[in-house]
């Protein structure tokens, strides 16, 4: 049989539908969420019902934390928000009751919710319309979060959130939305803490998420021969796949990690870090991040394209770490 | 609403076994055996004792940081909560949650909590729940006044009225005249308006003040907005006032002579007792009965052993790491 190639929204359409079939109750709601012309969640409520699928007031508080006390129910919410960066408004639901109500409860009640959230700059929205934030989320412990790079991995990673037991951000980035590839039609999983090996080589471990996995395959067909470049996706970085970076730093001995978040104190600090303390005798050069800087993502195409990680600066930072 | 002799009997039981658990609770403060400060009800137990009356195990309440009472009337075991209070492992939550985020689904309390306003929004989904599954139940949300300007509560008043929750609002107004936080010097006024309820209108539901020291009168309204919400009519929004009380650390249940007029107890102990339905030996008898179950729950926790320190570890997740 011809492998189906559909597209990165169609994919998280599909595990949707499947898991909304197979268990009633599995529900969907966020801000209009019934509407056609949203991707992902089109046709839900023709298919589904206005019960399970329904359209929330632009209340983020509000509706989030109405999720996190469904899961307590025992239903399995699928929350939408619009933009990761709309969660800033709802941050004690998200970082206090969603994050540690099963921590806090002693492990009486459990969260099974996924807050599905599209983020990522690249269409000129500014700044609290274009961020990443999810270093910020993955800081606090009880969270996991999901960042799928390809249709495959969206479909498998978004049903594995829906059937889990715990609280999930699940980040899509809105540019990989019309990215198309190979999806299975029927249900499966992609496990949580598993990275995936995208792109094998010898002199260069380059860590990337989401949208960034592309870029770095992208810088690494690029250097071609001169350079061999290993590329990992860790897929979820809560719980983070440390084993698989630490096992290709064995190998190359030099680490780029390549991250649309900020900087500071974001995810790529967190990988750095992780090769320092458990990585530090593999390392024969520095570690370099190729991150946003700590700047807020300005509107102009020109100033943003400046700011964010790109295959040329990739090009570069590798470029840099094998003359060392 | 003519109310029986045997529910009078049983409001007044509640009510006095939350002062007695909240008493001892102080005397184990004091002693150093529960090792935080606790948000205490005291003074409000008509509010929890009238509300949970109504409610069944398969109803939820959220809560606040003042818990204690809400828990109790809702049904929460004495000795797993006395236990939790002291941070031991035989807690209802494993000495994870201490006074401000218990939660314990058995008895639908779920749960206390920590951030003021903080279980609001979470009540919704108890309530949407009940809504889906057309079960009949009921969620209440208790919070106070101070909560009720969080952003949280307003969004979720709206939410309720939109969808048509079967969702109880539950606001305690602990300073009903002069509208400022007992023990904080606030110079400017909380609330832009008299009454709390009078916001149910903005969002097209309905709203009003009640005596929350008369716990027949808590009672009475709450069976109206359980009932109303029960049949598919969606929220409601009661407002209670009361009057926080001190305790004491001696065990009694009696307060200062100057704060019998608020004290829920004390006035519906003279009512009962003109009707003929509270004799002082059934009194005493019922005093006696909830001491000791209290104190049993003390010497429960007092007896039970302190987490091991691996134990922070465990349970950030449910499905594993």
């Amino acid at each position: 049989m011809a492998e189906r190639l559909i597209t990165y929204s169609e994919a998280l359409n599909e595990a949707h539908r499947l898991e909304m079939a197979s268990n009633p109750d599995v529900v969907v709601f966020g801000e209009n969420v019934s509407s056609g012309w949203r991707q992902v969640t089109k046709g839900l409520k023709e298919e589904f019902g206005r019960e399970r699928v329904r359209d929330a007031p632009i209340t983020e508080t509000a509706f989030i934390g109405m999720g996190v006390g469904a899961a307590i129910m025992g239903l399995k919410p699928v929350v939408e928000l619009m933009l990761v960066d709309f969660g800033l408004v709802a941050m004690d639901q998200i970082l206090n009751q969603m994050a540690k109500s099963h921590y806090m409860s002693g492990g009486a009640v459990k969260v099974p919710m996924t807050l599905r959230a599209t983020y990522g700059a690249g269409t000129s929205s500014a700044a609290t319309h274009s961020e990443s934030l999810y270093s910020l989320f993955a800081h606090m412990p009880g969270l996991k979060v999901v960042i799928p790079s390809n249709p495959y991995d969206a479909k498998g990673l978004l049903i594995e959130s829906i059937r889990g037991d715990d609280p999930v951000l699940f980040m899509e980035h809105r540019l990989l939305y019309p990215m198309e590839g190979v999806v299975p039609e029927e249900a499966y999983t992609v496990p949580f803490g598993m990275a995936n090996l995208v792109r094998e080589g010898s002199d260069v471990t380059v860590v990337a998420t989401g949208l960034m996995v592309g870029k770095a395959v992208e810088a690494a067909d690029e250097l071609g021969p001169k350079c061999s470049v290993e590329v990992i996706d860790p897929r979820t970085i809560v719980p983070l796949d440390e084993e698989a970076i630490l096992r290709s730093l064995r190998k190359t001995g030099r680490l780029v990690i390549v991250d649309e978040d900020y900087e500071r104190c974001g995810f790529s600090a967190e990988v750095a870090a992780i090769a320092a303390e458990k990585g530090f005798q593999h390392l024969d050069a520095p570690v370099v991040r190729v991150a946003t800087p700590n700047v807020p993502i300005p509107y102009s195409p020109v100033l943003e394209k400046h700011l964010l990680p790109s295959k040329e600066k990739i090009v570069k930072a590798i470029s840099q770490l094998v003359g060392y | 609403m003519e109310i029986d002799e045997e529910t009078k009997i049983e409001l007044y039981t509640t009510m006095v076994r939350i002062r007695t658990f909240e008493n001892r609770a102080r005397i184990l403060i004091r002693d150093g055996e529960i090792p935080a400060r606790s948000g205490f009800y005291t003074g409000q137990e008509a509010v929890a004792a009238g509300v949970c009356a109504h409610l069944s195990p398969s109803d939820q309440i959220g809560s606040t940081h003042r818990a204690l009472g809400h828990l109790i009337a809702k049904g929460c075991d004495l000795k797993g909560l006395m236990a939790e209070l002291c941070g031991m492992s035989s807690g209802l939550n494993k000495g994870k949650a201490g006074p401000y985020h218990i939660f314990d689904p058995s008895v639908g309390a779920l749960g206390a909590n920590g951030i003021v306003g903080g279980s609001v929004p979470m009540v919704a989904g108890y309530a949407l729940t009940h809504q889906l599954r057309d079960d009949g139940g009921v969620a209440v949300s208790f919070y106070g006044e101070g909560a009720s300007n969080q952003g949280g509560i307003q969004e979720t008043l709206n939410l309720a009225a939109c969808w048509n929750l079967p969702l109880v609002f539950v606001c305690e107004n602990s300073s009903p005249e002069v509208q400022r936080m007992l023990g904080h010097e606030i110079d400017y006024p909380q609330l832009s308006i008299e009454r709390v309820s009078d916001r149910a209108q903005a969002y097209g539901i309905p709203g009003a003040t009640y005596d929350g020291w008369d716990v027949l009168e808590v009672y009475n309204a709450v069976g109206d907005a359980v009932k109303w919400a029960r049949e598919g009519n969606g929220p409601t929004l009661l407002e209670f006032n009361v009057h926080q009380i001190e305790g004491n650390l001696e065990g009694r249940i009696e307060v200062r002579d100057d704060e019998r007029i608020w004290c829920p107890i004390h006035r519906f102990k003279e009512r009962i007792t003109d009707e003929g339905i509270l004799t002082t030996e059934l009194d005493e008898k019922i005093r006696d009965k909830e001491k000791s179950k209290v104190e049993e729950a003390a010497e429960f926790a007092l007896r039970s052993t302190v987490p091991a320190p691996i134990e922070a570890f465990k349970g950030v997740f449910a499905g594993g790491p």
